[in-house]
């Protein structure tokens, strides 16, 4: 068996293989970078939604959360908490407003960021854009 | 030691193995704070703990990754390493770099982090395993280019071995995909699209190759096998993991905004994935089987099957069990994910660093080839409780996972999330334990370096 | 025993090959006829707006081309190298014809703005005809390497494993379109 299968022909799989699947690789990126505007609405993200990603992420929020299912499972999931909490930013910024300094004894609380204002509105309204992306219909329900 | 300049390896895999520790740690204190949710609450709230676990682990592997590649490039050269002062001095960069990065994340809140190391310029921080502050990215990306760079140079001055050209690659794989952590649009969908070329591209693409390039090395010295069989071998299993791997991607790209066909490319090229990592255990049971000398370094030996079968069932086989679509619909961002996360981790990156670490050490610390039979007892006792209470760990968690996303996604009456984390309550507490067992592990295999350092070598009789 | 010297042609590494990739095409058809089952109006509407003609041509254009490399084998097999080259060159030639009578059909297709995401139907034939397209091309680029090497002398009678392992490759991708195109564009 040895003598026909070659180290040069497993090599030769190996870049063959490996070039031909990153092209494809390449080429259906380069479809989803095309036509992915029909499911991320990118219309609307306007300063405040690009404010609220920044503040989601100098807070590192994914660091508890998880967002369409990425990131940590130790808090609940926000790709939808905009429609969990009754279409309602006005919710979503109470929320993160009152969560107490010194936390919950024995529970799992979230930390009091002290956000402005702004920055609490800038983030609600990014969770709203990203419920309204076409995820497939995930998660399966509203609890997320 | 057949070359004066590997022994520049022994600092970093010291560095790893403290930083490991480190890891360890903080998974406990998470561990925890899953049970008792005011635990060091405000002082390391959780987020804080899981960067500092993740930042850890991801640091500890790049340590490990080159320490390895040190010890591996000059002796499969065959001449001194290019320059063992810039190892050294970029050793010294990254891990003082490494600990302020740490500091920081403990020390200071994370947005004041983002403020006082201007992240505002160029925004990168704050998604997951990329939280390091743009500055520490870029330093990771020069010490990448100065480690690459005293690599290829030793290679290119030396005999031109499959191993050393797989490892390069693989090396300059992961320091090409790394630069796509600085691309962070406003837009989520892209930001996570590409977010994916470093984390799923490094973890099931580029480490594949330099984890297939450590194993066949440390194959060849114990073994005695064949060089022209390992190396076949190698590539085969190296082409199955990049022909597999790079469009099962997909399997990340089914439910971010991301189109439709992702479903399908996903489900069926990542169902494939764990080929490559089947055809590694019969590779490496294989060639310990037609093994043609006796190693007396017993514990390396261990390492190697250890790498292959846990890097099976971690990556391979959990990875299997939520990969198609229409299941991961259900488990998608449950404690599944974790599950598979451990023992993927574990058994694929930790335990290949463990093992070039187990067969080098000793030679570096001037030994002919093996720890004494009381220090490789007591690292092999190490090998047992990690790598079971990681079986266990892993256990508990599917567990949890599968009672999540019964009770919280798939029952008629779902519960919210908080309600179904206090059901699964138990499990994160067998978890812990798990996990405290894990612990005694690592210190008795911290022990083994220096248990029976006086005592005779082992040699085969 | 008895069929101890079976003559295995070409390279075990490349039935080893395309055994792999036929296992792919293969769960991709498996998939197909699953989603097929599920939507069939679906399916047939969108089914009879492919170019029906287009693909016959190219499945004789394809089949032919096997032919072709199948004899270049054979005239290696009695050391004539030109002539082997000859059918060769015919091969890559029809080989050539079949990308740009499939690229036609693309741009038909693409310039009535179907994509990927326009259905699932679509969605299936984009993926597997281009799939299927790129190992066309991966095909013929084995095939020039041998024709250059055979052109060179590299091969003769009794040193054929490179010629016949590009021959195995190119009888696969013919095989993966005969199999596709009734499955993609005729059966209801």
């Amino acid at each position: 068996m040895s003598e026909v299968f070659t180290k040069i022909m497993a090599r030769n799989i190996f870049y063959g293989g490996s070039l031909f699947f990153f092209l494809l690789f390449l080429g259906l990126t380069f479809d989803t970078v095309q036509s992915s505007h029909k499911r991320d609405h990118r219309e609307n993200i306007t300063e405040k939604v690009a404010l609220g990603k920044k503040v989601w992420e100098d807070n590192n929020c994914i660091g508890c959360h998880t967002l369409l299912g990425e990131g940590a499972y130790f808090a609940p999931e926000l790709g939808n908490v905009y429609k969990r909490f009754g279409n309602s930013t006005a919710a979503i910024m109470a929320f993160i407003k009152t969560r107490p300094k010194e936390g919950i004894p024995g529970r799992r609380s979230m930390p009091q960021f002290n956000l402005s204002d702004e920055e609490l509105e800038a983030v609600a309204e990014f969770l709203k854009w990203t419920s309204e992306i076409d995820t497939n219909n995930w998660p399966p329900n509203i609890k997320g | 030691m057949p070359y004066k300049s590997q022994a520049v390896a022994k600092y970093y895999f010291v560095a790893a193995i403290a930083l490991f520790v480190g890891q360890i740690l903080f998974g406990l204190v998470m561990g925890l704070q899953y049970v008792m949710g005011d635990f060091l609450f405000p002082e390391i709230p959780f987020n804080v703990a899981r960067m500092v676990h993740t930042n850890l682990l991801i640091v500890w592997l790049l340590f490990g990754f080159m320490g390895a590649s040190y010890y591996l490039v000059p002796e499969e050269a065959e001449t001194e390493l290019y320059s063992p002062m810039l190892a050294l001095g970029l050793f010294w960069i990254f891990l003082i770099a490494g600990a302020l990065t740490i500091l920081g994340y403990l020390l200071v809140p994370y947005a004041t982090l983002a403020e006082i190391t201007m992240n505002d310029l160029l925004p990168t921080m704050g998604r997951e395993f990329l939280e390091q502050p743009t500055i520490t990215k870029i330093g990771i990306v020069i010490v990448a280019l100065g480690f690459l760079f005293n690599i290829g140079m030793t290679v290119l001055k030396g005999k031109k071995t499959v191993v050393s050209l797989v490892l390069l690659m693989g090396l300059t794989g992961l320091a090409v995909f790394f630069l796509f952590s600085f691309y962070n649009p406003t837009n989520l969908v892209l930001d996570k699209y590409f977010w994916w070329w470093v984390v799923h591209l490094w973890v099931e693409g580029v480490w594949e190759l330099i984890l297939g390039a450590i194993l066949a090395f440390v194959l060849i010295k114990v073994t005695g096998v064949d060089r022209e069989i390992i190396e076949k071998w190698l590539y085969i299993i190296i082409a199955m993991t990049l022909i597999t791997g790079i469009i099962g991607t997909g399997h990340h790209y089914y439910w971010i905004g991301t189109p439709d066909y992702w479903s399908w490319w996903g489900s069926i090229f990542s169902a494939l994935e764990p080929i490559p990592f089947f055809l590694m255990v019969v590779y490496a049971f294989t060639m310990v089987y037609k093994r043609r000398r006796e190693h007396p370094n017993k514990a390396a030996t261990l390492w190697a099957l250890g790498t292959a079968v846990m890097a099976f069932l971690g990556a391979g086989v959990w990875g299997f069990l939520h990969t198609l679509a229409p299941v991961n619909y259900y488990t998608h961002g449950t404690q599944l994910t974790a599950a598979h996360g451990h023992m993927a981790f574990y058994g694929a990156y930790v335990m290949i660093v463990l093992t070039m670490i187990s067969y080098a050490m000793p030679i570096i610390r001037g030994r002919a080839a093996a720890n004494s039979e009381r220090s490789q007892l007591w690292e092999m006792w190490s090998f047992w409780l990690m790598t079971v209470s990681m079986v266990f760990i892993t256990l508990f968690l599917t567990a949890a996972g599968v009672l999540q996303t019964w009770l919280q996604r798939y029952t008629d009456a779902p519960l919210d999330f908080m309600t179904t984390q206090s059901k699964i309550e138990i499990f994160y507490w067998l978890r812990e334990g798990a996990g405290a067992v894990f612990l005694i592990g690592l210190i008795v295999y911290i022990a083994s370096f220096f248990v029976g350092s006086k005592d005779e070598e082992r040699t085969v009789s | 025993m008895l069929k101890k010297n079976i003559h295995l042609p070409g390279d075990l590494a490349i039935w080893i090959f395309i055994f792999a990739e036929l296992l792919v095409f293969a769960i991709f058809f498996i998939v197909y006829a699953v989603a097929k089952n599920q939507h069939p109006e679906l399916f047939l509407l969108s089914q009879k707006s492919l170019d029906k003609t287009s693909g016959t041509l190219n499945t004789i254009t394809l089949i032919t081309s096997s032919y072709f490399v199948a004899l270049s084998v054979l005239a290696m097999q009695e050391n004539k190298v030109k002539q082997s080259v000859r059918w060769l060159l015919a091969a890559i030639v029809c080989g050539i014809g079949f990308l740009v009578i499939k690229s036609i059909e693309y741009q038909h297709i693409f310039s009535q703005g179907i994509g990927l995401d326009s259905n699932l139907f679509y969605m299936f034939y984009l993926s597997l005809t281009a799939f299927h397209f790129m190992h066309v091309v991966m095909g013929l680029i084995i095939l020039s390497a041998v024709t250059v090497k055979a052109y060179n002398g590299g091969y003769n009678s009794q040193s054929m494993v490179g010629i016949e392992t590009g021959a195995s490759y190119w009888h696969m991708v013919d095989l993966v379109w005969i199999i596709l195109f009734p499955l993609v564009y005729i059966l209801p």
